[in-house]
């Protein structure tokens, strides 16, 4: 039962992120150059939306929260989301838009960006134990915190239930709708 | 594209992120990642992962990343039919599932935007578009492994929920993809 979900949840994502135009890297180099904002305004409210909808289903009892997951903050989150964010500004593409657009048009390209990622992450843990001796895993280390009071398992900065979230993340579609559609002008 | 659409885009976006999270668990991409070069870095060196009763996860592994968390990660590599890598394999389909769709609608489109890019600067584009399209992705996997998540587990599930870790995540992604990305563009490298 769990793998049909899989394949049902699985497939409406990809659906998904290739509707929005994620799949494009062509899309997704534009919104880096801050030019083509589109996709930036549908991924920012698209969070707020649903953290909008996490804050009100769990406010009415209608969610489990065992099934949120909070990662856990340590400095490795940073040095990685650097590393990553060379990687996305490079190739346009990122671990789940590549596996959309494996299924559409730039698919040759989608699929070496697959394999490049399949290095990448046997590289990662060959190099694993090099870098925690470095202590990375160990600074700034939050453990699995998050914002608001979402569950008793998670750590919060803030004292606030979700009442919280569901400000942040009206204002997250707040913001989402005033980012402009164009941004700055392609330079030719 | 028309006014709306893009809040028409993000509405459909958000609710599967929640409904994801709301029927089994948040979304996230890249550990599969993870289990399935590890599956084939196992293939290569048998002595890899080794039945270990006494751990939570039952196995143990010469790779500290394997290793982990009692053995989590090397279980999933030998049992790897999980929700989380079946949802993975899964994101394929629901593009091409959207491709189809798409294509039907912009045939007329696509064939005047083919047409406009010389042969010659199409084969010569050819290994730098695969080439930069693979080192962005040794990158972007690297980095999503030490992050523990990436664009999707981090990002949007994780400020869904309001994670300091997928906040700090995206600003770390963002401070180096705009430039980098900038530069690219300014190289002519555009693809």
């Amino acid at each position: 039962m769990k793998l049909v979900l899989a394949v049902i949840l699985g497939s409406l994502f990809g659906f998904a992120l290739f509707y929005v135009g994620a799949a494009s890297p062509k899309k997704i180099q534009s919104m880096l150059r801050l030019e083509d904002l589109s996709l930036m305004k549908i991924i920012v409210f698209a969070i707020g939306f649903s953290s909008v909808l996490l804050a009100l289903s769990i406010q009415v009892g209608m969610f489990d929260i065992t099934h949120l997951s909070i990662k856990p903050m340590h400095f490795g989150v940073v040095i990685g989301g650097l590393i990553f964010g060379v990687g996305f500004g490079l190739a346009g593409t990122c671990p789940g838009t590549c596996l959309a657009a494996a299924g559409g048009k730039g698919r040759r390209q989608a699929l070496a960006a697959i394999l490049g990622g399949l290095t990448g992450a046997l590289l990662f843990a060959v190099s694993y134990d090099w870098w925690k001796g470095l202590g990375i895993f160990d600074m700034m280390d939050l453990g699995k915190r998050s914002l608001f009071v979402i569950s008793e398992r998670f750590p919060s900065v803030f004292s606030l239930g979700t009442g919280g979230l569901l400000v942040v993340g009206g204002l997250f579609m707040l913001i989402a709708y005033v980012i402009p559609l164009q941004g700055r002008r392609t330079k030719k | 594209m028309s006014k709306q659409k893009w809040m028409i885009q993000a509405l459909v976006l958000g609710t599967v992120f929640f409904l994801a999270t709301w029927i089994v668990k948040p979304v996230g991409v890249s550990t599969q990642f993870s289990i399935l070069s590890g599956k084939m870095y196992q293939a290569v060196d048998s002595s890899l992962i080794q039945e270990n009763p006494t751990r939570e996860h039952g196995y143990q592994s010469s790779n500290a990343y394997y290793d982990k968390e009692e053995g989590k990660l090397a279980e999933e590599i030998m049992h790897p039919i999980t929700y989380d890598f079946v949802f993975v394999l899964a994101i394929p389909l629901g593009g091409f599932i959207a491709y189809l769709f798409s294509k039907k609608k912009r045939k007329t489109e696509e064939t005047s935007e083919k047409s406009s890019c010389p042969l010659e600067e199409r084969r010569q584009g050819m290994l730098r578009t695969y080439g930069v399209s693979f080192l962005g992705g040794v990158l972007l996997l690297y980095g999503a492994r030490m992050a523990g998540g990436c664009t999707s587990g981090h990002m949007m599930s994780g400020m869904m929920q309001g994670a300091v870790s997928g906040y700090a995540f995206a600003a770390a992604v963002f401070a180096v993809a705009i430039p980098v990305a900038i530069y690219r563009g300014r190289k002519g490298g555009r693809r």
